[in-house]
């Protein structure tokens, strides 16, 4: 059910009104809490406002891909569980899903937060980490809280180890992880950029952009529904990107004691 | 005393016809989380869904406009539906509108009548068990909250409520916390504070 | 027993020190999930599960509808992260379906339908880790979240797993006893009449071994019932703390 009239939403981006007293470049309250599945191997649950979205790691023994016979595998996978909204049902991935996967995926996998080349065991063996993305709540920006709940959850995942052929998940050591990453994502809302929509901002949202950066690089982005922006208001996101991603990057490390 | 009782749980040892209640045996047990009063036989719930009465005012949005009925999305197990011919003007889908209960049809329909477009401002979702406290005797604590406010504020039995103007904001903060604090006294002192008292005596 | 190696009962101690009656903690936190109409987040031991209900909506597709009642629909999954093992197999597999109509169908001994014809309501049961007994803990997480739903119940359901070990009754497997007992048997009742309204059981069991069994759970239900009563009354008692 719509909530939000036309109206009503013109008059408050006007005067740079959000909920909760919220500037455009301001994000809702984070939390990020670490370890909450102690049977995966790492995980990580990331709260932003009354979004909520949990992320899972696990890592199987498996097969190089075969042009790449010395890495070992990334997958991504995403859930936008029915219990989250009345908008999301039962049923195989929606587009909208794959692309939350993905995006998130593109960031960590660019941002090289992983070397893939450490996760190979021997000719014919390599880790495969999967990597579960679970939405429990939709409020908009599950963007930006998959990345947060997927970086926390590996930067403090363990591996298993090979043994004498097999997999042993006692006494894993930590994953290495060598960067850190997080996303900024943006709504264009009438003719206002703001940052970490809601879920009425995102009703009633043109177009939307994530940008995922480390401390000086982009290493991902995406452009997301049917409207558009101008190169200067990219620009500009970029900006602010680099400035929001030190708040992000900060809660990422405190989550994971680092 | 009053006690809270879940669903299941007996509230009597005797058989009353409450709502919110069924008899089994001769005793009278629970349907929804509840408060029970055994001085006064009385059964305040603290959750449960809207039933539609005749002559209730209901807020809801315009979902379809088809060629002689408008259905409407009330928030509830039901659908509404306004006949075209009863309005004064074409709606469009996406309105929101007050109306009031026509009737309950046998296919669990809510006839509308009387639909009228609030223009602007947003709705808010309570839960429809709220309403009442929300309302408070006599209107007091919804014109306490749309005064101090300085918003305007219709209220559907369905557990949608329209807002428009002044401090929407804490309009809505108010709403939300009479909803979460709906069974703990002092509530109207605590709204009071919050969103300051309507009429101001001069000592 | 089962010639495994695994002594699950020695000197009348279970691996995690149980004794044989001793069911596992379980802490029950109401409404995690905004969005639904009631939700609760429940641990019961290592196993960690999350429900939501809602609903009552129009039935969709169309033909799914009763003109005469609400239809009850569930859907039960487990996180492809939530076992101690690899990674697993990702979407509804035929023990998660089964487990879905299974869970479903005790909510249709309670809830009062009728009330709400031609609608759908509902149950969403994900288990974010596993082990042993989630079908037992979806079922009463997802009592307590109909409850706060507000959709009418005649009672509050539980559900508990026995099994058996050697000649001993246990109680409340988890996922090594689970695996390796002789006799695995969850189990749900409708606690103000005491009804069954879910049982399976695989394995091998006499009619006594059966009654011991069922006492076991009903024992226990006493316990499992007073802590969904707390939790659903947290969510006022709380609040009313707060400010005197």
């Amino acid at each position: 059910m719509r909530t939000l009239t036309k109206e009503y939403m013109m008059e408050r981006i006007s005067k740079g009104i959000r909920n909760e007293k919220r500037k455009p470049m301001d994000y809702r309250n984070i939390k990020l809490e670490v370890g909450l599945i102690p049977n995966a191997e790492g995980s990580a649950q990331a709260t932003i406002g009354n979004t909520k979205v949990l992320a899972g790691i696990k890592i199987d023994l498996s097969e190089p891909m075969t042009d790449t016979p010395e890495d070992g595998n990334l997958t991504t996978s995403a859930e936008l569980l029915p219990m989250a909204s009345e908008n999301y049902d039962i049923g195989p991935p929606t587009p909208e899903g794959v692309e939350f996967a993905r995006v998130v995926d593109r960031g960590i996998r660019h941002g090289n937060v992983l070397d893939t080349s450490k996760l190979f065991i021997e000719e014919g063996k390599v880790w495969s980490i999967f990597m579960d993305l679970y939405v429990l709540n939709y409020d908009g920006n599950i963007f930006d809280a998959g990345t947060l709940a997927l970086m926390a959850a590996l930067a403090t995942s363990k591996i298993p180890k090979y043994e004498d052929g097999k997999v042993v998940r006692e006494n894993m050591k930590r994953l290495e992880t060598s960067n850190i990453v997080t996303s900024c994502t943006f709504a264009k809302v009438i003719d206002s950029l703001l940052v970490d929509p809601d879920g009425a901002e995102e009703e009633l949202m043109k177009a939307r952009l994530t940008i995922t950066n480390g401390k000086e690089l982009i290493y991902a982005m995406q452009k997301g529904l049917g409207g558009v922006f101008m190169q200067k208001e990219i620009d500009s996101l970029i900006d602010a990107a680099f400035d929001k991603s030190k708040e992000l990057r900060n809660i990422v490390q405190k989550s994971t004691g680092d | 005393m009053k006690r809270i009782v879940v669903p299941g749980e007996m509230v009597d040892d005797k058989p009353l016809h409450l709502l919110d209640a069924f008899i089994e045996e001769n005793k009278t047990y629970a349907t929804v989380i509840s408060v029970y009063d055994d001085e006064k036989k009385m059964l305040t719930p603290l959750e449960g869904l809207w039933y539609p009465r005749k002559e209730e005012v209901v807020v809801g949005v315009i979902e379809e406009a088809k060629l002689n009925t408008y259905t409407v999305q009330l928030n509830a197990p039901y659908k509404g539906i306004i006949i075209s011919k009863y309005t004064e003007s074409a709606m469009n889908t996406g309105d929101m509108i007050e109306a009031s209960v026509k009737e309950l049809d046998k296919t669990g329909t809510v006839v509308l009548s009387r639909p009228r477009v609030l223009n602007g401002g947003k709705l808010l979702k309570i839960r429809p068990a709220k309403v009442h406290r929300l309302i408070g005797k006599s209107n007091t604590m919804l014109n306490q909250i749309s005064q101090g406010t300085g918003t305007t504020m219709k209220v559907g039995m369905n557990g949608v409520v329209w807002i428009r103007g002044g401090d929407i904001d804490l309009a809505s903060e108010a709403v939300f916390r009479v909803q979460e604090e709906a069974h703990v006294s002092g509530l109207t002192e605590r709204i009071n504070k919050m969103v300051g008292s309507p009429v101001q005596v001069q000592k | 027993m089962k010639n495994t190696g695994i002594k699950l009962l020695e000197n009348g101690r279970r691996l995690d020190g149980r004794s044989p009656k001793d069911m596992r903690s379980i802490k029950i936190i109401p409404n995690p999930i905004k969005n639904a109409g009631g939700s609760a987040y429940m641990e019961w031991g290592k196993n960690k599960v999350v429900a939501a209900v809602y609903g009552p909506s129009e039935a969709l597709p169309r033909h799914t509808a009763n003109p005469d009642k609400a239809v009850i629909k569930c859907r039960y999954m487990m996180a492809p992260f939530s076992s101690e093992e690899g990674h697993g197999r990702v979407g509804m597999n035929r023990r998660a379906i089964e487990i879905s109509k299974v869970t479903a169908e005790v909510f249709e001994n309670v809830v009062i339908l009728d009330q709400f014809p031609g609608t759908e309501i509902n149950i969403y049961v994900e288990v974010l880790q596993s082990d042993g007994g989630t079908r037992a803990a979806g079922i009463t997480c997802a009592a307590v979240a109909m409850a706060l739903s507000g959709i009418p119940m005649k009672d509050l359901p539980y559900a508990i797993s026995v099994g058996k070990v050697g000649e001993d009754i246990i109680l409340d497997l988890d996922k090594i006893e689970d695996n390796y007992s002789d006799a695995d048997m969850p189990v749900a009742i409708l606690p103000r009449t005491d009804s069954v309204a879910l049982l399976q059981m695989d394995g091998t069991m006499s009619k006594t071994q059966f009654d011991t069994a069922m006492q076991m759970v009903l024992d226990a239900g006493k316990i499992i019932s007073k802590l969904q009563k707390d939790a659903l009354m947290s969510q006022y008692t709380e609040q009313g703390k707060k400010y005197g």
